[in-house]
């Protein structure tokens, strides 16, 4: 078996009577990207939740690199190399393009309240924004860094998102529906900037996306779930001519 | 024994329908706007100054009542027309700091108009008669509140479970954005709750101003703060919740009054412990608990954030 | 890098140095009794107490509304740690004199009176803090009540001199150098006050713009993308608590210091409610709107505005509505004004240096 990043077991998550995912198990390997996929409501975005700590998990185990996190809070997961992007675009609306990425530092401080007050920190404080300017160039955010992120065109601010998520040091990036919103041209280019930062940033990657274009273009391998419910896995010309997922997609053809 | 707590436990259960009456004010408006009106306690009290100035118009007692609380219920209407309602999609802590504005205004419009002097309340015949019943002295008021109350109370929970009005409260209260979609007015019903809440404040004052005798720009902060309280431990937004939280608190807060002389009677204490200031700490230390161990209270239900 | 001392930083530092330096000249040469200083006094404390209050409103997103409570304690250990032990007979005499034989020096007792102050802000924090906005905004307000009440229990009078005045502590004019004979050699009793709340509010701007500031600001703006950038709620948003309860707690010295007398009842919610209309008429997210909101708030009621309260009668006509209690119907009206239609107060989220700097422009932005 290939390097594991990313482990999930029998994941199941219950709200009162809703299961809204259900008994889903997968598996990511180092470099992979991998997309899960799905009608809206399937529960995709629960399992994101699930797997970061922003929900807990009613049953079931979530693996990062062999070590169990399961129940961890969402920052302590962080801190272990899961950063992630939102569906509905959250930057720091008070905060500039380069102060939103800079705040994703502070998690790698070591200075303390009191050495950080009085300016004790000198050399981390300039290495923190000596990254965050570095990171900046390298993605071709550098000439907006003073711009309020909030006042950012909608594709600059999804791709904002990501950067600051990069800038917490992450092994595995979580991408939640990355291109909702943008227009096709914008979507070609995030492709492209997602596979460039896996190799630049030696990630893994796992994305939620509905441009079905986007997802069959970039992604190694594709997991679908419907009403909570893994229908099925493989790589994206398999999973095109999966018969259960044109029904999924289609409306199922039980019904009709 | 008995006879020590007894008048204690009268007038716990007299406040504490005071309370109700002011609490159902909190938890309709935090039920639909998910707003604590800071503002209530000191329109309760601001009935309480129409009332004095009425009465001492010369007008009938009766009429004097009537008129009060229909001038209750237009200033509530109009404090949310005023301060809340151009709020409406301003970010919480905007409307909130509103509401604390509104209390201050009110408060120092009262000062201004009274001088800062304490004000008589009108002694309303009958209920202002004192009356024994077992070891206990009291006004009628003492015992006619909970049962108005109760009354209240089985009035307004009819009107919300079998009226067109009720039915649209409580859509809007389960989801404000889908109800205005379903063509409910949400002004209509928001300011439906603000004139009911009011009344019901007005109605209490009346009740609880008999017993204390006076008013002052102050008094209703503190009375508004409890039945506050009364709501989030019954189950913000529930009305029987509130009521039965304010019954508790009620209780407790004169229990603890007597505490002193309760506890020596029992002979656990042989000298005074000075314990009768702790009774309105106590109802904010119940608060902590209650929120630290139950935030829904007893009858709330609860709610996941979607992320 | 940028280098940080640019222009406005500059004229900044120079606009506060020469405030300084004009307070102290003016200290020496105008009567002592002059309403300047009062209000600059009072305004300093309040200043101090609502750059504490921003920080956690403004900064942290945390709506609290307990600073009176943590003042309340601030003044209370202040003045019992500080009453001369020659006074004690006099000012706790229901107590034969108190427990506490000992006094110790202002800036200590200063200090103990904020820690002391950020320790019951830790304790109430663990419970209250996971509490969203406004069930949180009631329970700190709970806590300020509970706290008013435990020190006027009788049974700790020896302690807390229970309901009664805590009197005879040094005073601002205690900062004043005397010469032998007892006159005033250089008057400080303005100038030090106003050192005092500068260094603190100095050291809350350093902390607001450090690492932990900028994930302060981050928890206000989005809680659930902080806590996804690694940033661990709980703990960010109690040392945020502890920290502004902590000024509040010396903000509380400093108005024992002004009032010269301390008494646990005046320390109400409508305090609070004071404070938090000054930092919101101010800007909540401006230092500098908290200050100026600060001075303004204080010079208006002790002295511009308190002919409204009397009577006035020009050429003959008396002038309608002017009676007392009338100038904080007016303060009420402009309030609510500001709340309602200027929600962003004096200066939004902008501080002082922001004020030289040009508009910036949205070239950069547009396409």
């Amino acid at each position: 078996m290939k390097d594991n990043v990313l482990h999930i077991e029998n994941l199941t998550m219950q709200f009162g009577g809703v299961v809204a995912v259900d008994n889903f198990s997968m598996d990511i390997n180092k470099g992979e990207i991998v997309a899960l996929i799905g009608p809206n409501g399937a529960g995709k975005t629960t399992a994101f939740n699930a797997v970061t700590g922003v929900y807990q998990p009613t049953s079931g185990r979530v693996m990062l690199n062999g070590e169990n996190i399961t129940g961890l809070r969402p920052d302590q997961i962080t801190a272990r190399g899961i950063a992630r992007t939102f569906q509905n675009i959250r930057l720091f609306s008070s905060m500039t393009v380069f102060e939103n990425v800079l705040t994703a530092q502070h998690l790698r401080r070591t200075s303390n309240l009191f050495s950080a007050t009085f300016r004790l920190n000198k050399a981390e404080e300039k290495r923190m924004r000596e990254d965050t300017e570095a990171l900046l160039k390298q993605v071709d955010l550098y000439d907006l860094r003073d711009e309020m992120a909030v006042s950012l065109p909608y594709g600059k601010q999804r791709l904002l998102e990501i950067v600051r998520a990069l800038a917490s040091g992450p092994k595995l990036l979580l991408l939640d529906e990355p291109a909702a919103g943008m227009n096709p041209q914008e979507t070609d280019e995030l492709g492209e900037f997602i596979r460039r930062i896996r190799t630049e940033f030696d990630l893994t990657v796992f994305i939620i996306e509905h441009h079905m274009n986007l997802v069959m273009k970039i992604s190694d391998r594709i997991y679908v779930i419907e009403f909570g419910k893994q229908i099925a896995e493989g790589r994206p010309e398999e999973i095109q001519n999966n018969q259960d997922v044109i029904d999924a997609y289609l409306g199922g053809g039980d019904e009709l | 024994m008995w006879n020590t707590v007894f008048p204690y436990l009268l007038s716990g259960i007299s406040v504490g329908g005071q309370y109700a009456l002011i609490a159902i004010g909190y938890t309709m408006v935090y039920g639909i706007l998910r707003l604590i009106n800071f503002a209530h306690g000191d329109v309760f009290m601001v009935a309480g100054i129409v009332m004095v100035y009425m009465a001492a118009s010369g007008l009938p007692l009766w009429l004097c009542i009537v008129l009060d609380l229909v001038a209750t219920a237009i200033i509530g209407f109009a404090i949310e027309r005023i301060a809340y309602k151009p709020l409406r999609t301003a970010p919480r802590m905007s409307i909130m700091i509103s509401a604390i504005g509104v209390s201050y205004t009110l408060q120092n419009l009262v000062l201004y108009i009274t001088g800062g002097l304490n004000q008589i309340y009108p002694k309303i015949p009958w209920i202002s008669d004192s009356i024994t019943i077992g070891s206990a002295t009291t006004k009628v008021v003492t015992v006619v509140t909970p049962i108005l109350t109760i009354l209240l109370v089985f009035a307004l929970v009819m009107l919300i479970n079998h009226t067109k009005v009720g039915m649209a409260m409580r859509a809007v209260s389960k989801d404000f954005e889908t109800s205005q979609l379903m063509g409910i007015n949400i002004n209509s019903v928001i300011s439906t709750t603000f004139v009911i809440g009011s009344f019901l404040a007005g109605v209490g004052s009346t009740l609880y101003f008999t017993n204390y005798t006076t008013v002052i720009q102050t008094s209703g902060a503190m009375p508004g703060l409890k039945a506050f309280v009364a709501a989030v431990f019954g189950g913000i937004g529930s009305v029987p919740g509130a009521v039965v939280g304010a019954f508790i608190i009620g209780i407790a807060e004169n229990l603890i009054k007597g505490l002193d002389i309760i506890l020596f009677k029992m002979g656990l204490i042989s000298k005074p412990m000075g314990l009768a200031i702790f009774s309105d700490a106590f109802t904010f230390a119940l608060l902590i608990i209650i929120l630290a161990v139950k935030p829904t209270g007893l009858f709330g239900e609860k709610s996941i954030d979607k992320v | 890098m940028k280098k940080k001392l640019d222009l406005p930083h500059i004229l900044t530092v120079i606009i506060i140095i020469a405030i300084y330096a004009a307070v102290f000249i003016a200290e020496q040469h105008m009567p002592p009794t002059s309403m300047l200083f009062t209000v600059l006094k009072k305004g300093a404390t309040y200043a101090l107490v609502a750059v504490s209050m921003n920080l956690l409103n403004g900064f942290t997103g945390i709506f609290s509304l307990g600073q009176a409570g943590f003042m309340l304690i601030g003044a209370y250990i202040f003045s019992i740690f500080t009453i001369p032990v020659e006074h004690r007979g006099i000012v706790y005499q229901y107590y034969d004199g108190g427990v506490i034989q000992f006094t110790l020096p202002v800036l200590i007792a200063m200090i103990l009176a904020g820690l002391v102050a950020a320790l019951f802000a830790f304790l109430i924090g663990l419970p209250v803090l996971r509490l969203k906005s406004d069930y949180l905004a009631i329970a700190t307000l709970g806590f300020a009540e509970i706290v008013r009440t435990i020190f006027q229990w009788d049974k700790l009078g020896p302690v807390t001199n229970g309901s009664n005045m805590l009197r005879l502590f040094p005073t601002f004019n205690d900062f004043n150098i005397k010469n032998a004979d007892g006159t005033v050699a250089v008057y400080l009793s303005t100038i030090i006050p106003m050192l005092i709340a500068g260094v603190c509010i100095a050291i809350i701007l350093l902390l607001i713009n450090s690492t932990y500031g900028r994930a302060l600001r981050a928890i206000k703006d989005d809680e659930i993308a902080a806590e996804a950038m690694g940033i661990h709620l709980a703990s960010h948003k109690q040392m945020a608590f502890c920290v502004s309860s902590f000024f509040a707690g010396v903000g509380g010295a400093m108005l024992a210091m002004y009032q010269t007398t301390v008494q646990a009842k005046s320390f109400t919610t409508a305090m609070t409610y004071e404070i938090l209309l000054i930092v919101v008429i101010g800007g909540l997210g401006s230092v500098t709107g908290s200050i100026l909101s600060s001075f303004l708030f204080v010079a208006a009621s002790e002295w511009w505005l308190r002919f409204l309260d009397q009577k006035q009668v020009i050429n003959g006509f008396e002038v309608p509505l002017l009676r007392n209690g009338f100038r904080l119907v007016v303060f009420s009206f402009i309030i609510m004004i500001v709340v309602l239609f200027f929600r962003q107060g004096i200066m939004g989220t902008k501080e002082l240096p922001d004020l030289f700097r040009k508009k910036k422009t949205a070239e950069g932005g547009a396409k």
